[in-house]
């Protein structure tokens, strides 16, 4: 421990004003590689040498996401299980060394600091975790639980901090009596707010919640979520909040960035993204939700499958293996109605979701009211003779080789700002339908 | 029995002895299934739902128990405990065996989904295999048929090249597709009654889409009855068609669902729909029930919302009230259990003094609350 006399934290010299960035991510990449070891080992001759070589995976958790946060302002990130919000979080404050890309933090940026000099820029930067039962250890009491950050990084006079520590509990909507309990004794949403009271032990700026609320129940959700409000308006915080939750979301944040499979797809204000979204995951995802209105006629099952391998992602966009809305390809001349039924044809084979036993039944299933013709045609109709000769493999392969692999989609990875219907931000959407034309 | 109801519960009681104490975990609910339809039962966690879900088909283990109640499913007792004149309470001779629940009940006439579908799978045994050996079993099946039958079943609940798949293990498919598969085994034996304990909460919500759809399509094409149980008020609101809410081990508004979001009777179900967040819309400022859920061990005196209700009095501490329909003429019954509704309880509410209670008072009081079990303070 240092021995100068233990600092106030009011001599930050670096502040930014509300409404400046204060983190910027810039072409995020993290992947981790998974095997190694001798279980690994494949049988490799073409070497030389040992004819041994260890194989390894790499999962594209997060690959290249760029966002900025200003100060003030709470970033909603929203995404399925799997799809790297938990992974962008962790490393963006380097709990992950990042394989690639930026993280600046009022300026600074932290993919280039090691050791103490990032200890001491922690000190700005809280986390919350989803578990609040796991994130505190039940050996201690929870007035030293709090107390505990603002110890390693020696700030207010020993004294003072027990004080502070009062503070907070009452802050956080806790009872300053509670000081010597154990986090046994508290109820999910309480140990909830012992984790925010500790977040807030040093004052940081910036607090990144990953799920705080997702694992209690409704009515303690929003006493949970009304408290954060409240004390970000009190402390001045930027929040980057986690969760797959899209009511809750919306509820707590300013901008939303919707995440796929690693990428961010979708970023924009609030209102715009959840009224005018324009991408066909964040569509999907919306639709999906059921709304708690019987009245409310919702349209359900709009995706079909599951999430792609992160190991292997589809080249392109990556949300193409199950967009609704894929790109015709421009090799083909084909009206609208036919590429709608090739696409419904492809996905079915690749599925293998129904059995035919001759050729007008499947026309009938899939092509009643279009069948293509020209080059499209003579490919759909060799598919159509693999599927009824029972090799669904290869017709698989050919109506992906030839349809899907040619579309815009698979070819470029999307990018592009559109114009935004509600306000005046930045909205992002990574889809090739924005393109203009 | 209407001839329509395909299950009545009357007064249930399932109660576990631990060391602390009984805790009443399921304290005397009476409800309905009708044919064709889904019944919801929301609360949020350790309002009794689960419980009161499984007593149905008795499958309470040590140290819980059943300690009193009905339940009729069609023509048969699946339990029957009656007090007599002389206060010694005895079994109704009608009741089945265990060896009857376990032979005619489960699987073949009310089948039941659980929340984690791993646990109900086993992993060395392929998805198919298990499949299979339950129609075999169940339905009297040859070992051909049942396969054939089972590969059915795993189109129909929309797996992929179910040919190939049969041969897959649990681990090879992703929750959904669990899901999916303990949907056809509940569907395999064509029950007349399908109890779901909470079978999406854990998958994300364009699986779960997915799985709503198919619940759906699938109860309309075989007339099949549910009984959902969920803490999502979004998905009651999809696809139940009349909804129980339960508090402390009591249903305390029982009304169709449209009735039930709309003209809702009781404060805690008035209280609870306030404190979501809409997708749909923009809230500013969410409006959370005060405090927490007391204990099952230990309930609240009287009215057992009273400790959290905005509309609590004096009165509310003292009776219990028992549900009862509040609709007026012409509606559809519609029961709560709120002293409210003086027209229907008489216990004269309105001269009754307001109380001050976690939701009455302002912020921060009742916060060191003692309540002597763990979480028992409340929150905010």
């Amino acid at each position: 421990m240092s021995s100068e006399p233990a600092r106030s934290i009011s001599d930050d010299d670096d502040d930014i004003a509300f409404g400046e960035t204060l983190v910027s991510v810039e072409n995020l990449t993290k992947h981790f590689t998974t095997g190694g070891g001798l279980l690994s080992l494949r049988y490799d001759a073409t070497g030389g040498g040992f004819p041994f070589r260890t194989h390894s995976d790499r999962v594209r958790a997060v690959e290249n996401v760029s966002f900025d946060i200003k100060k003030g302002e709470t970033l909603g990130i929203v995404g399925e299980s799997g799809c790297g919000k938990s992974t962008l979080a962790r490393t963006i404050l380097k709990l992950h060394a990042p394989t690639d890309g930026d993280i600046y933090f009022k300026g600074e940026n932290l993919a280039d600091l090691t050791g103490e000099a990032l200890r001491k820029r922690r000190r700005e930067m809280q986390m919350i975790f989803q578990d609040p039962q796991s994130s505190l250890d039940p050996r201690m009491k929870v007035g030293p639980i709090v107390e505990e950050p603002m110890k390693a990084h020696d700030i207010y006079d020993p004294d003072e901090r027990s004080d502070r520590v009062r503070d907070l509990l009452e802050k956080v909507g806790l009872d300053p009596q509670h000081y010597n309990r154990y986090p046994h004794e508290f109820s999910g949403g309480q140990r909830q707010r012992v984790n925010l009271a500790r977040a807030l032990a040093v004052n940081p700026d910036f607090i990144v919640c990953d799920e705080p609320v997702s694992a209690l129940d409704v009515s303690i959700q929003a006493q949970v979520l009304n408290t954060m409000k409240r004390l970000q308006r009190e402390f001045g915080l930027t929040y980057l909040f986690i969760a797959h939750d899209l009511s809750v979301i919306r509820h707590i944040s300013d901008r939303v960035g919707v995440m796929y499979l690693g990428q961010l797809v979708e970023l924009a204000d609030r209102d715009e993204l959840f009224e005018n979204p324009q991408h066909p995951y964040t569509r999907s995802l919306l639709e999906s939700i059921p709304v708690p209105d019987p009245r409310v006629e919702g349209r359900r099952g709009v995706l079909e499958g599951d999430v792609p391998s992160p190991i292997n992602p589809p080249s392109g966009c990556r949300f193409r293996t199950r967009c609704p809305d894929l790109i015709a390809p421009d090799t083909y001349e084909m009206s609208d109605a036919e590429w709608v039924n090739v696409r419904r044809f492809m996905r079915a084979v690749d599925r293998r979701t129904f059995t035919v036993t001759d050729r007008a039944e499947l026309l009938a299933e899939f092509f009643d009211d279009a069948y293509p013709d020209g080059e499209a045609g003579d490919v759909t109709d060799r598919a159509i003779d693999n599927v009824l000769a029972d090799e669904w493999e290869t017709a698989a392969t050919l109506l992906q080789e030839r349809f899907a692999e040619q579309s815009i989609c698979a070819l470029r990875e999307p990018s592009y700002e559109v114009e935004p219907e509600h306000g005046t931000n930045q909205h992002f959407a990574a889809c090739h339908l924005n393109a203009d034309d | 029995m209407h001839p329509d109801t395909v299950l009545n519960v009357e007064n249930l009681k399932t109660q576990f002895f631990t060391e602390e104490g009984v805790v009443r975990a399921v304290d005397g609910i009476s409800f309905s299934v009708k044919r064709g339809e889904i019944l919801g039962l929301v609360g949020e966690s350790g309002a009794g739902k689960s419980v009161a879900a499984k007593s149905i088909l008795r499958l309470i283990d040590n140290p819980g128990e059943i300690v009193g109640g009905r339940i009729t499913f069609g023509e048969k007792t699946l339990f029957g405990l009656e007090e007599g004149d002389d206060g010694e309470v005895r079994q109704d001779e009608a009741m089945l065996s265990n060896a009857d629940m376990r032979r005619d009940i489960r699987g073949r006439e009310i089948a039941i989904i659980f929340q984690d579908p791993m646990e109900s799978l086993n992993p060395v045994f392929t998805i198919g295999e298990q499949l299979r050996e339950f129609i075999e079993i169940n339905r009297e099946m040859g070992k051909k048929a049942a396969r054939e039958e089972a590969i059915h079943m795993l189109r129909e609940v929309g797996i992929p090249d179910p040919e190939t798949r049969y041969d897959s293990y649990p681990h090879q498919f992703s929750g959904g597709m669990r899901q999916r598969v303990l949907i056809a085994m509940a569907l395999a034996c064509e029950p007349s009654l399908i109890i779901a304990d909470e079978p999406t909460t854990a998958l994300d919500v364009t699986v779960e889409s997915q799985i709503l759809d198919l619940v759906a399509d699938l109860q309309q094409k075989y007339d099949t009855s549910f009984i959902w149980v969920t803490h999502d008020m979004g998905v009651v609101a999809e696809i139940c068609d009349r909804v129980c809410v339960m508090y402390l081990g009591q249903i305390i508004e029982q009304a169709d669902v449209d009735d039930l979001f709309y003209d809702p009777k009781h404060p805690y179900t008035e209280a609870l729909l306030r404190s979501i967040p809409r997708p749909d819309e923009t809230v500013d400022e969410l409006d959370p029930i005060k405090g927490v859920m007391p204990e099952a061990i230990n309930p609240p005196s009287g009215c057992r919302f009273h400790t959290r209700c905005p509309e609590a009095r004096e009165v509310c501490m003292e009776v219990d009230p028992e549900a009862k329909d509040v609709s007026e003429a012409g509606e559809r019954l519609h029961r709560a259990a709120c002293l409210i509704h003086d027209d229907e309880f008489g216990a004269d509410y309105r001269a009754s003094t307001p109380i001050e209670t976690s939701a009455t008072s302002g912020f921060g009081t009742g916060l060191a609350s003692d309540g002597g079990v763990s979480g028992g303070a409340d929150d905010e």
